[in-house]
């Protein structure tokens, strides 16, 4: 709901939230992050102090241990930081027996860009939190790649040694794998999944912000172990190279351990909402593909992930405590990691796969207009990939001496395997044929991926073949096969899912064009990146060496210079995100005319995603089928309950005359718009024998203002007796919510009337009340959405330029200031300038005066100097978005002025644009 | 996850299925269980390839003292205090059932006091035992195994603890609407259940 204005005596009630009573957390971003630095700090001390007080205890020698204390430093900081952003407050006081609020959301949803940044439990923005992290660490591996690829530019060694190259693509695949592909899926889920459940949030919202703040510290202690080096085991850490590796190599093992937990705790919630929290009506054939996907990733991830996690606990014990899991000399044996590690790492290839086909499928089939084909089979071959995934580990061990004849059966579940990707594939293209297809962003992101992923998913069934397999392990074939499969295949769903979910995300639109330009690019790069890598491994180029022969130097260097378009094409993406949010038009409700629910609310979605629980009554795909629906989405019963569709926009009234253009009232609208789907009409009430014309010119200001910003404004003045006035108006305008901005208790001739509460009684509408003090109500429009002009007037102010100036803003909104050089002669602290300055002054003061009374946002300045030392000042000091000159002027002084102002557009107040 | 049960969205359930039915607490600690199932398993996978790479075992090497057995009838008895236990936190949540909250809190308790007296003897066990997990694959399967038991034990310890604490000082759990009760006591089963496949395979076998 979070539609609390300041001071307000009653809170706005809108259904929104169902009852949830909301009440955010105050507490600053500096609070949060100084707190979270000295978490970090107390835990990184904790860690350094705790091996080297036990080791003293129990006699051990010697006391330092160096290994042993980095992952204790690693583990604490990390503990460190996921505690000192909140997510454990409140279990700690539940664990304590302390009283706790069962309903407490004051950390749920987010009024600013600062909400995004600090603990938060809305599943709308924690999703928004993993896409940022995600695409931190984006930049972070891809600059990690680019930095291999110019080291394999040429034979040779270029920028690096074969320890510091080792370091660099072990970073690389890890990052990648660890904080990109497989986070970047549970982010897009969180987003979406409870939206297309029909589900208010997440089963458990904590443990959903826990799984987020879990992943910087993972990411930062892979980093650090970049840094540090001693980590050139590859991302797969087999031992024996990982067991003489260094602190590189430890961070590596505490930091997947974050990003593992952090999966674990995503996929039981996931999970568990998708089985106790379907809306009535979501059965399991109704739910979207997605949902499935997720749904069967969660369970992958559940049994497979701890694998990963034991065998890295595995290795780290065999390095630093000197234990023998992977040590021939007394008992262990080497092979039993990599079947511990693949046993998991090959489902999480489908962890990083599964949710794409399901972003896919979404993808194909809205803009496809067509029912996605074969719905129950691409849902049961999502199921059989993830339980057939479970069987093809060794796949990966052909060569390391595993038991021989574990081979053939391992080749024969591979090639199973491609049975139901074949079934998703020949689905999506069922669904294309004859469908009306649309080349928007995501569906061109579909589509790429379908065309890469093929020849990822061929050249799997290749390597899976056995002699094939022994002629390309460990060479540059295995490399383009991984890029196909991750790349071309999980990252491009990411992309299309994320340019198919921005518009919700946001309540924006990206640039269409740059999102194009960045798949073509990328596409491109891609292809003449990794295409040429198949025949690079075919012909001998072994992977995972700093050095080759210089038969493979010419290719290497293509290689290398078209993963730069790939570079391009990121920063436009990244330059593309950064321009929607900050500036991107207003999404509607519904761009890409999907079915699914998420498409069915408002965007950005309101608070609690519904305002009432909505009824499924059919498929999520029925496109082209007349009539067909997927789901009802209700208004709440304040409203009258019944269907809600974009076009019903609530109403309502702003009671505001001199105020309403005042800092505080466009904030309480901007959030009430924000929070909600609503329309509102400024209405204010003209005293008798008021300047009606600039009460109007006041409101439209605020109409101007409010509608950049996306919000559905109308205005009007009512005159005559204030309380019939707007009783009146709310039954005419069918006023859902009133909302009286006045001046504070004992200022305000509306207060002393009681005019709020006779309004409260004469309609029996929710009346909320923004008080201000009257130095906020007087402040002259400051706000960035509003175009801003500079008037100078070097020959005084007369009433003709007051006149203009009225015209001005008449003709298109905007906030004025009127500036008059006095042109002092020197002395300047003389009589004549004394003077001349007050005289200046006088005019300014009577002009603005008179505007502002005229309804017009104004301020006067008087400078002491020429008019070309005011131009100046006013294009250095306030960047303008117009000059204005009124008066007598030459044309060389419109050109000089015109040099000096910037971007700003120089004209005649009376006219004449140059 | 136990936490967030009370928030449970009030959405009508009539006629779904048995599973959309389920606490979402209980519903998430089985999952969960799922994944310590495996956490589990990872470890006898390595204890299972360590075993049938050695011709004996414990194995034997050259300048490494050969293994004294391993203290069975002690960890029985153990194992009896442990299984024990879940019989009393089983007993506290009937007496919940037939509404005796004091019940509850007497059953917790004593699971409390059983569970630490384990954890005790287990720790004794291994100051006595004269190898440590740096002793070939056997001591570090040994520990590594039990020590992680251990630490689960740890783990459940603190959730029942947490539960009394609830249960004592603010009153809560009611027959019914006991999800992050259920919850842990879920997981202290598992733990005993663990515990029992953990002593056949490395204390008899």
């Amino acid at each position: 709901m979070a539609t609390h204005v300041s001071g307000s005596g009653t809170p706005i009630a809108h259904g929104a939230g169902g009852g949830h009573a909301h009440h955010s957390d105050h507490r600053s971003l500096g609070h949060w992050w100084i707190r979270i630095a000295w978490s970090t700090v107390v835990g990184g001390a904790l860690g350094l102090a705790l091996p080297f007080l036990l080791r003293f205890v129990f006699q051990m020698d010697p006391l330092w241990n160096e290994q042993v204390t980095v992952a204790c430093i690693a583990l604490f900081s990390g503990l460190g930081f996921v505690a000192g952003s909140g997510c454990f407050d409140w279990w700690v006081r539940w664990l304590l027996g302390k009283p706790v609020d069962y309903d407490d959301h004051s950390f749920h949803g987010a009024n600013s860009w600062r909400d995004y940044f600090r603990l938060n439990t809305d599943h709308k923005v924690i999703g928004a939190q993993y896409l940022g992290v995600i695409f931190f660490f984006l930049v972070v591996a891809g600059s990690l790649a680019e930095l291999v690829r110019t080291e394999l530019a040429q034979p040779g060694s270029q920028i690096t040694n074969g320890e510091g190259y080792n370091t660099l693509f072990t970073g690389h695949a890890a990052i990648m794998i660890f904080l990109v592909l497989i986070p970047a899926f549970a982010g897009l889920a969180n987003f979406a999944l409870p939206i297309m459940i029909g589900a208010k949030d997440m089963a458990f919202p904590k443990f959903n912000a826990l799984s987020v703040w879990m992943l910087p510290p993972a990411g930062f202690m892979m980093l650090a172990g970049v840094m540090l080096g001693g980590w050139s085991s590859g991302w797969t850490a087999y031992v024996p190279l990982a067991t003489q590796g260094g602190t590189g190599t430890t961070l590596f093992e505490i930091g997947a351990q974050f990003a593992g937990f952090s999966s674990i705790f995503t996929a039981v919630n996931f999970l568990v909402t998708i089985f106790t929290m379907r809306a009535p009506g979501m059965t399991i054939w109704r739910m979207p593909l997605l949902v499935w996907a997720n749904a069967t990733t969660s369970a992958l991830v559940v049994f497979g992930t701890p694998f990963v996690a034991v065998s890295q606990f595995m290795t780290m014990f065999d390095r630093i405590m000197g234990t023998h899991f992977f040590d021939w000399a007394f008992g262990g044996n080497v092979i039993s990691y990599q079947h511990i590690f693949w046993f998991y790492s090959h489902p999480a290839v489908y962890i990083m796969l599964i949710p794409g086909f399901g972003i896919i499928s979404e993808v194909i089939s809205t803009f496809s207009r067509k029912p996605i084909f074969g719905y129950r089979a691409i849902a049961f071959s999502t199921v059989a990939i993830a339980v057939l995934g479970f069987g093809v580990w060794a796949h990966h061990m052909f060569v390391s001496g595993m038991a021989p004849w574990l081979r053939i059966p391992m080749m024969a579940t591979t090639m199973l395997i491609a049975i139901p990707t074949g079934v998703k594939i020949f689905g999506w293209l069922g669904t294309l044929w004859r469908g009306r297809i649309h080349l928007d962003a995501p569906m061109l992101w579909a589509l790429g991926f379908m065309s890469t992923f093929v020849v990822g998913g061929l050249s799997g069934v290749f390597v899976a073949i056995l002699p094939v397999d022994i002629f390309v392990t460990d060479t540059y074939y295995i490399v383009a096969h991984i890029h196909y499969v991750f790349f071309g295949g999980s990252m491009f769903t990411i992309f299309a899912g994320v340019y198919y979910w921005l518009p919700k995300m946001t309540g924006r639109m990206f640039n269409t064009t740059l999102a194009k330009w960045h798949f073509w690019l990328t596409y491109i790069g891609f292809n003449a990146t990794f295409l040429p890598m198949h025949w690079l491994g075919l012909v001998g180029m072994p992977r995972r060496v700093m050095d080759y022969d210089p038969r493979f130097a010419n290719l290497n260097l293509f290689i290398s210079a078209a993963s730069i378009l790939m570079v391009v094409g990121t920063v436009l993406f990244f330059v593309n995100i950064y321009q929607t949010i900050r500036s991107g038009p207003k999404a509607p409700w519904n761009p890409w005319r999907g079915r699914t629910m998420e498409w069915l609310v408002s965007s950005p979605p309101p608070l609690f995603n519904f305002d009432a629980v909505p009824q499924v009554v059919g498929g999520p795909y029925q496109y082209g089928h007349v009539g067909a629906r997927h789901a009802i989405i209700y208004a709440p019963d304040e409203v009258g309950g019944g269907e809600y569709v974009e076009t019903d926009r609530p109403n309502i009234l702003v009671i505001a005359r001199d105020a309403v253009t005042s800092k505080p009232v466009l904030d309480a609208i901007r959030q009430l718009d924000h929070n909600g789907h609503w329309r509102f009409t400024l209405v204010s009430p003209a005293e008798d024998g008021q300047d009606v014309a600039g009460i109007e010119r006041r409101q439209r200001l605020a109409q101007s203002i409010l509608e950049r910003s996306g919000a559905v404004v109308a205005t009007k003045v009512v005159t005559g007796e204030p309380v019939a006035a707007i009783a009146a108006a709310a039954t005419d305008l069918h006023a859902h919510e009133i909302l009286f901005a006045t001046l504070g208790l004992g200022q305000s001739d509306w207060l002393r009337s009681d005019l709020v509460d006779r309004v409260r009684k004469a309609t029996g509408v929710a009346v909320s009340h923004v008080t201000l003090s009257a130095a906020e109500a007087a402040e002259s429009v400051h706000d960035a959405a509003l175009s801003h002009v500079h008037v100078i007037a070097p020959n005084g102010v007369d009433s003709a330029i007051v006149d203009a100036i009225r015209d001005r803003v008449d003709a298109s909104p905007a906030r004025i200031t009127l500036t008059v050089p006095a042109a002092v002669p020197a002395p300047e602290w003389g009589d004549e300038a004394n003077t001349r300055r007050a005289e200046a002054i006088t005019a300014v003061h009577a002009a603005v005066e008179s505007l502002r009374n005229q309804g017009l946002s104004i301020k006067g300045e008087v400078w002491d100097g020429s008019l070309l030392d005011a131009a100046k000042a006013i294009a250095k000091a306030d960047r303008p978005d117009e000059v204005l000159v009124a008066g007598q002027v030459t044309e060389e002084q419109l050109d000089a002025i015109d040099l000096v102002s910037r971007n700003a557009t120089v004209r005649t107040l009376t006219g004449g644009a140059r | 996850m136990a936490s967030d049960a009370h928030a449970a969205p009030a959405i009508d359930r009539a006629g779904t299925s048995p599973l959309a039915r389920m606490n979402p607490a209980v519903l998430g600690m089985a999952i969960f269980i799922g994944s310590e199932i495996m956490v589990f398993a990872a470890f006898f996978v390595a204890y299972f390839i360590a075993r049938a790479n050695t011709a004996q075992w414990p194995p034997q090497f050259s300048g490494v003292e050969p293994f004294e057995p391993l203290p069975k009838l002690i960890t029985g008895i153990n194992t009896a205090i442990l299984v024990f236990s879940s019989f009393t936190l089983w007993w506290g949540e009937k007496r919940l059932a037939a509404g005796d909250r004091r019940g509850l809190i007497r059953g917790l308790i004593l699971t409390l006091m059983l569970g630490s007296t384990f954890l005790i003897i287990q720790i004794n066990e291994y100051v006595h035992l004269g190898f440590t997990p740096q002793d070939t694959i056997f001591g570090t399967v040994f520990y590594l195994l039990t020590g992680l038991h251990g630490l689960h034990v740890f783990v459940g310890l603190c959730v029942l603890w947490f539960a009394l604490n609830r249960a004592r000082k603010q009153n809560e759990f009611r027959h019914g609407a006991a999800g992050p009760l259920v919850a842990g006591s879920i997981y202290w089963h598992f733990v005993d259940v663990v515990w029992i496949f953990l002593y056949v395979v490395v204390y008899l076998i």
